[in-house]
């Protein structure tokens, strides 16, 4: 409890355990207790199971910088899902230390008819952080997002790219521990790229850990010093960033 | 606890709920005020002839019911799609699902209780309502609240798998109405089916807003008790289930 950011003699931040998910997809989609009870007479109840995990363990440690990739459908965005709290795993533990920022998507919850101002404090909440921390952290979020002189724009007038700069900055000004990016660094123009991962290099200086999901292998070797592969919601290969990447050009050359 | 945690979005949520309930300002509350009077003079003047000896100030009778019953009603058919209908905050973030039926409870909860000021003002226009005893009305909802987010917290989980429920907690409301003692006295419930007839919480409520409002007494200490039985029932119960169902919220949803 005193030491909750220091290091109390356990740098685990994240631990996996034996993790499995499948998924269900019924042949028929039953979606409503009519369909129910007739389906329950007809005796039809088939459905195809797809299993995005298999039995995943991993642990990744405090200041850790970890690249996820792997072919489409193998399971990553499944596994970050499923970090982050939003898909539980039908087997398995997960144990988390620390406030998570998950960067599944971004500006979750932005209203079109709010000013950015109001946004703002709007991404905040659903984080679940206070308006007294978000205030703190006011202008820095718009000095880094390059919007000072539109905070009270309503959002409906804002370009996509000027509300992505936005989202991104108020989630990086969380002052999280755990960073989960899903192919989400594409955001803005180059200017705006650079200072991102400016901001990356910071927080791994701080220790911060990162999880990154991405197909764009170049920004996984820049950011990420280790890496795990997934074939078919298994672990292929995991460690030192550029081994799991030869790996994974063997794999896509194999298949 | 999440709630305290999250109690920057809960503020959020039921303003802006509140805020396209009421979107039009002073109008849209004047409409939501207008919608229970005149179901009270369409029943009046339906049911005031039946038990027309039974119960004086029948109209403030049904009026007192009616409100009371609104709440249930209002809130329950609305948290059913609290889920459902706020889909990205399921399936893109982590946030503890339970306050998004719990804002909603709470947004309905601020418009019954402008609701019943309306109608306490209307009561102490004609003279029903003398003492500022009725004052602690507001304490009932202390009670009333765990019922009404208990159930709602299980619609808006079953929701999530069976998109039907909907039109079959509409029927199913429209029953409870007439379950309950909103237009008719409890007096002409048959004495042997009096016990069955109180398993119903909401009846137990109705008869205590009516304590408070109508006959200017405070209910009894039982009542009390055997409500917050109910809701202590229902919310546990509630929330066992929509935590047992949120598991897969977001590949169902």
């Amino acid at each position: 409890m005193f030491l909750k950011n220091g290091n109390n003699g356990n740098d685990d931040t994240i631990v996996v355990e034996n993790i499995s998910k499948h998924f269900k997809i019924p042949h028929e989609k039953k979606r409503t207790v009519f369909e129910s009870v007739v389906g329950v007479f007809k005796g039809k109840n088939g459905y195809e199971e797809f299993w995005a995990l298999r039995d995943v363990s991993f642990t990744i440690k405090r200041g850790d910088t970890i690249g996820i990739i792997g072919e489409n459908g193998s399971g990553k965005s499944t596994l970050l899902k499923i970090i982050a709290g939003v898909l539980y795993p039908d087997s398995g533990k997960i144990k988390v230390n620390g406030n998570i920022a998950p960067f599944l998507e971004l500006g979750v919850g932005f209203q079109s008819e709010l000013t950015a101002r109001d946004n703002v404090y709007l991404y905040g909440a659903i984080m679940g952080i206070s308006k007294k921390e978000i205030t703190k952290r006011y202008d820095d979020i718009f000095e880094f997002a390059e919007l000072k002189r539109f905070e009270n724009m309503k959002l409906k007038n804002f370009s996509s790219g000027m509300t992505m700069r936005l989202a991104f900055s108020t989630a990086i000004y969380t002052n999280s521990d755990i960073f989960l990016i899903d192919e989400v660094l594409a955001v803005g123009d180059e200017s705006f790229q650079k200072k991102c991962s400016e901001k990356f290099d910071e927080f791994k200086k701080d220790e911060k850990t990162i999880i990154l999901v991405s197909h764009a292998l170049g920004s996984v070797k820049k950011i990420c010093k280790k890496a795990i592969l997934l074939s078919d919601g298994k672990i292929a290969s995991e460690g030192e960033c550029g081994k799991v990447i030869d790996d994974y050009h063997k794999l896509l050359d194999r298949g | 606890m999440y709630i305290f945690k999250y109690k920057e979005l809960i503020n959020n949520l039921v303003i802006s709920d509140l805020k396209t309930k009421y979107s039009s300002s002073i109008l849209g509350f004047a409409w939501s005020m207008l919608n229970p009077l005149l179901m009270m003079i369409v029943l009046y003047a339906v049911f005031n002839n039946v038990f027309k000896s039974n119960q004086n100030n029948y109209a403030f009778y049904l009026l007192i019911g009616m409100t009371t019953w609104r709440f249930f009603a209002n809130s329950t058919t609305m948290a059913i799609y609290s889920i459902v209908g706020k889909a990205n905050l399921v399936t893109k973030i982590y946030i503890p699902r339970e306050i998004l039926t719990m804002s909603v409870v709470i947004s309905a909860l601020v418009s019954s209780l402008l609701e019943f000021v309306v109608l306490i003002a209307i009561l102490a226009v004609f003279g029903i309502v003398t003492s500022f005893k009725v004052l602690i009305f507001p304490l009932l909802y202390v009670f009333y609240f765990p019922i009404v987010y208990g159930v709602s917290l299980m619609l808006a989980s079953l929701y999530v798998y069976f998109r039907d429920l909907n039109h079959i907690w509409e029927v199913l409301v429209q029953i409870g109405f007439f379950l309950s003692p909103i237009v008719y006295p409890m007096s002409t419930i048959p004495e042997e089916y009096k016990f069955y007839y109180m398993l119903n919480p909401i009846t137990r409520i109705i008869e205590m807003y009516r304590d408070i409002l109508l006959y200017g007494t405070i209910p009894k200490i039982t009542d009390f008790g055997l409500v917050l039985v109910f809701g202590i029932f229902l919310s546990t119960f509630g929330s066992i289930i929509f935590r047992k169902l949120s598991r897969r919220f977001a590949e169902e949803i």
